[in-house]
């Protein structure tokens, strides 16, 4: 252990144990996750490994880490997927612990499991609670042994159509598809009558092997228009247990969060307590360590249902770290090393409101399709009260081969009406030219009235958005987007990737070529 | 007087932009409306526009023969517009034979092909399903007809610009 006094010793860090703190961890994921681990490693004395595809040789991650292993090709099987090639990296680089990010092998057991028998340190819970909560129906049985309320769904996954036949008719339609092995939306389906439940169970096992490598599913009661309220814990290895309240992720596309918030709008004290009270209580009984999530669906009388543990950072951790104070990233790594939590219950409070945009390289206009491809410009928002995590940088190619996510765009301000303003600012000021982006829609929810009233639910997307990018203001900016590329053309006719002006004879101005063309003579404008 | 139209593509649409130089400021017509700005370039890439007591600030940049225009949080692809101003620009192009093209909306990786030449398909029949950054994209067919061509295969990774399909349209 070689951590210099100067990094370790001031007043507000946390006495670690000399010798206890890793030299090295890696890194095993891409994009901003991997980059806000680099950071805090860095941040904490710690040397970081970054792993990398064919596909990610130049990316981010690679760039700030401080050693970099290729871990082989571009699909993700046999890169981030591949165990046996990361554990390798590990023990060749000589880190003695490995943070899985959010996704690929963060919720997988036998990654855990691996990790244990290699005695390299998993920074995340125990293969055993890990294996307990990623079996969703194995975890509803313990939740609900613990008497937390659960959804109502089937006891198990099946692969017999008439199984899933008899199961949806007992419980009514509408029911959800769901993967066993799932999160982040894939492998969920919406089946609203018999017809529709072949195909989404097919489409929902397809994507659930494809996700996770498991393609068993099963159904469950589909709730209309909850909110996605979840609370935050953290769990040290001898026991110690706080909550960091919630954040509410209601505002979903395709079941996936778009945007966080914390606090949630709709919990009072009193709810909000017997939420987090529910979330250490599903903790213990999942014998859970490190940091994770408690998911509940909120219903519209506000009876709240356990929906699943997320065990990993989750992608929308930095709104809890603004609110609460407390960096999660940090936290988890000290726990991992066996230091018991310094944070105690009494001391933790909310502060404030904080909120944060996913920004993922997707086409609104066109239901969100994928939008791969060059990053031609790219210009972070700054001001008081805003943060960027992430993964991109201008001229880098986004890689057809993983989740879509660029970045989040993290808000804090002193109340929610003041967050929602910095937050339309910010996306406004978020520029980045190539792709299309989450970013402008975005900006568009936070603007709607409904969402500055706070009711927010999983509906909310289809129900106010059912289209967008038309109206009078996209209009007026799109005028605004031409007259610039005519000035732009007739200022600087030779832009870096345009052909030279070509030579015209009587004309005072120079000729522009690169764009459009220019009918000679300037004949009198119309409507004058 | 320096004023000049420029023409334009922007989201399928042909768009003329008339540009008079006034010296201190630049009036810009796009049909029945005008806009008179003080415009300073701040660099190659960003662009302020004074008018009516706001700045609006623009960003842009040129990228493979297109302008991209990025105008408080909204994004705008501008190109050059073709010669012989077709009127309709968006959707799948036809062949010489009449048939239709059928092109995927994303680049990605066909990961199902649920159809081969000689079928008959009906009108929003799935006909094939492209995979692109772990999301699933179903590409049905626009009409009811026959499939004539099949360029691609499973495992293929296509781009959104060659035909996958052609299908015949029934009559």
């Amino acid at each position: 252990m070689t951590r210099s006094p100067d990094r370790s010793a001031g007043p507000k860090s946390r006495p670690v144990k000399k010798g206890a703190m890793f030299e090295k961890i890696l890194i095993a994921n891409r994009g901003e996750i991997a980059v806000r681990v680099i950071r805090a490693c860095r941040e904490m004395g710690i040397r970081s490994v970054a792993v990398y595809s064919e596909a990610d040789a130049r990316s981010l991650h690679v760039q700030l880490a401080d050693e970099a292993v290729p871990i082989g090709p571009a699909p993700a099987v046999d890169s981030y997927l591949d165990m046996g090639r990361i554990v390798e990296a590990a023990q060749r680089s000589g880190a003695r612990a490995i943070h899985p990010g959010y996704g690929f092998l963060a919720e997988n057991p036998d990654f855990a499991r691996l990790c244990e028998k290699e005695k390299l340190i998993f920074i995340g819970p125990n293969s055993a609670a890990l294996a307990l909560v990623g079996d969703k129906v194995r975890a509803r049985q313990t939740m609900e042994e613990a008497g937390i309320p659960t959804i109502p769904g089937m006891k198990s996954a099946s692969r017999l159509p008439e199984e899933f036949r008899a199961a949806a008719r007992s419980l009514g339609y509408p029911v959800m598809v769901k993967a066993s092995a799932g999160g982040g939306g894939k492998g969920m389906r919406i089946v609203h009558d018999e017809k529709g439940l072949a195909p989404a169970l097919e489409a929902g096992m397809r994507e659930a092997k494809s996700s996770f490598g498991d393609d068993s599913v099963f159904l469950e009661k589909y709730i209309v228009e909850p909110r996605h309220v979840e609370f935050q814990v953290l769990a040290d290895n001898a026991g110690g247990m706080v909550h960091l309240f919630e954040r509410e992720c209601s505002i979903q596309r395709r079941h996936q969060k778009i945007l966080e918030e914390a606090p949630s709008p709709a919990l009072g004290p009193e709810l909000r307590m017997k939420m987090a009270e529910t979330a250490i209580k599903a903790m213990r009984a999942a014998g859970y360590n490190n940091a994770g999530t408690v998911e509940f669906l909120l219903d519209p009388d506000r009876r709240f249902y356990f929906l699943e543990v997320n065990a990993r950072l989750q992608v929308e951790h930095p709104i809890t770290e603004l609110v609460v104070g407390v960096d999660l990233v940090r936290q988890q790594i000290l726990m991992a090393s066996g230091a018991k939590l310094s944070l105690r219950q009494e001391d933790l409070h909310q502060r404030g409101h904080a909120i944060e945009c996913r920004i993922y390289a997707e086409d609104p206009k066109t239901n969100f399709l994928p939008s791969p491809g060059r990053i031609a410009f790219l210009r972070e928002p700054k001001g008081p009260g805003i943060r960027f995590d992430s993964g991109i940088f201008e001229g880098w190619d986004v890689p057809v081969h993983y989740d879509p996510i660029l970045g989040k765009l993290i808000v804090w301000a002193e109340d929610r009406e003041a967050a929602c303003r910095r937050m339309s600012a910010a996306l406004d000021d978020c520029v980045i030219l190539g792709i299309h982006t989450t970013a402008g829609f975005l900006r568009d929810v936070v603007d709607h009235p409904e969402f500055r009233s706070g009711r927010t639910t999983t509906a909310f997307i289809g129900k106010h958005f059912p289209s967008w990018g038309t109206g009078v203001e996209e209009e007026e900016k799109e005028r605004l987007a031409l007259a610039a590329a005519a000035f732009d053309a007739l200022t600087q006719p030779a832009g870096p990737a345009s052909v030279p002006p070509r030579e015209t004879k009587g004309q005072n101005v120079t000729p522009w070529t690169a764009l459009g063309r220019w009918r000679a003579g300037g004949h009198e404008p119309h409507g004058v | 007087m320096n004023l000049m139209e420029f023409e334009f593509l922007v989201d399928g649409a042909i768009r003329t932009i008339g540009l008079e130089n006034r010296g201190r400021t630049f009036v810009f017509r796009d049909g029945e409306n005008v806009l008179e700005a003080d415009v300073r370039r701040v660099s190659a890439n960003e662009l302020l526009f004074h008018f009516g007591g706001r700045t609006a600030r623009i960003y842009l940049t040129r990228d493979a023969g297109r302008t991209l225009v990025s105008v408080a949080g909204r994004e705008f692809i501008v190109t050059e517009a073709p010669q012989g101003h077709a009127t309709s620009l968006k959707g799948d192009e036809k062949t010489s034979e009449g048939n239709l093209r059928i092109k995927a909306p994303m680049p990605g990786k066909v990961i199902k092909l649920s159809v081969g030449e000689g079928d008959e398909v009906r009108r929003n029949q799935t006909l094939l399903i492209v995979e692109a950054m772990k999301m699933e994209n179903e590409i049905q067919s626009p009409v009811d007809g026959m499939i004539k061509k099949v360029h691609t295969a499973v495992g293929d990774f296509v781009d959104s610009e060659k035909p996958l399909i052609e299908i015949e349209a029934k009559k």
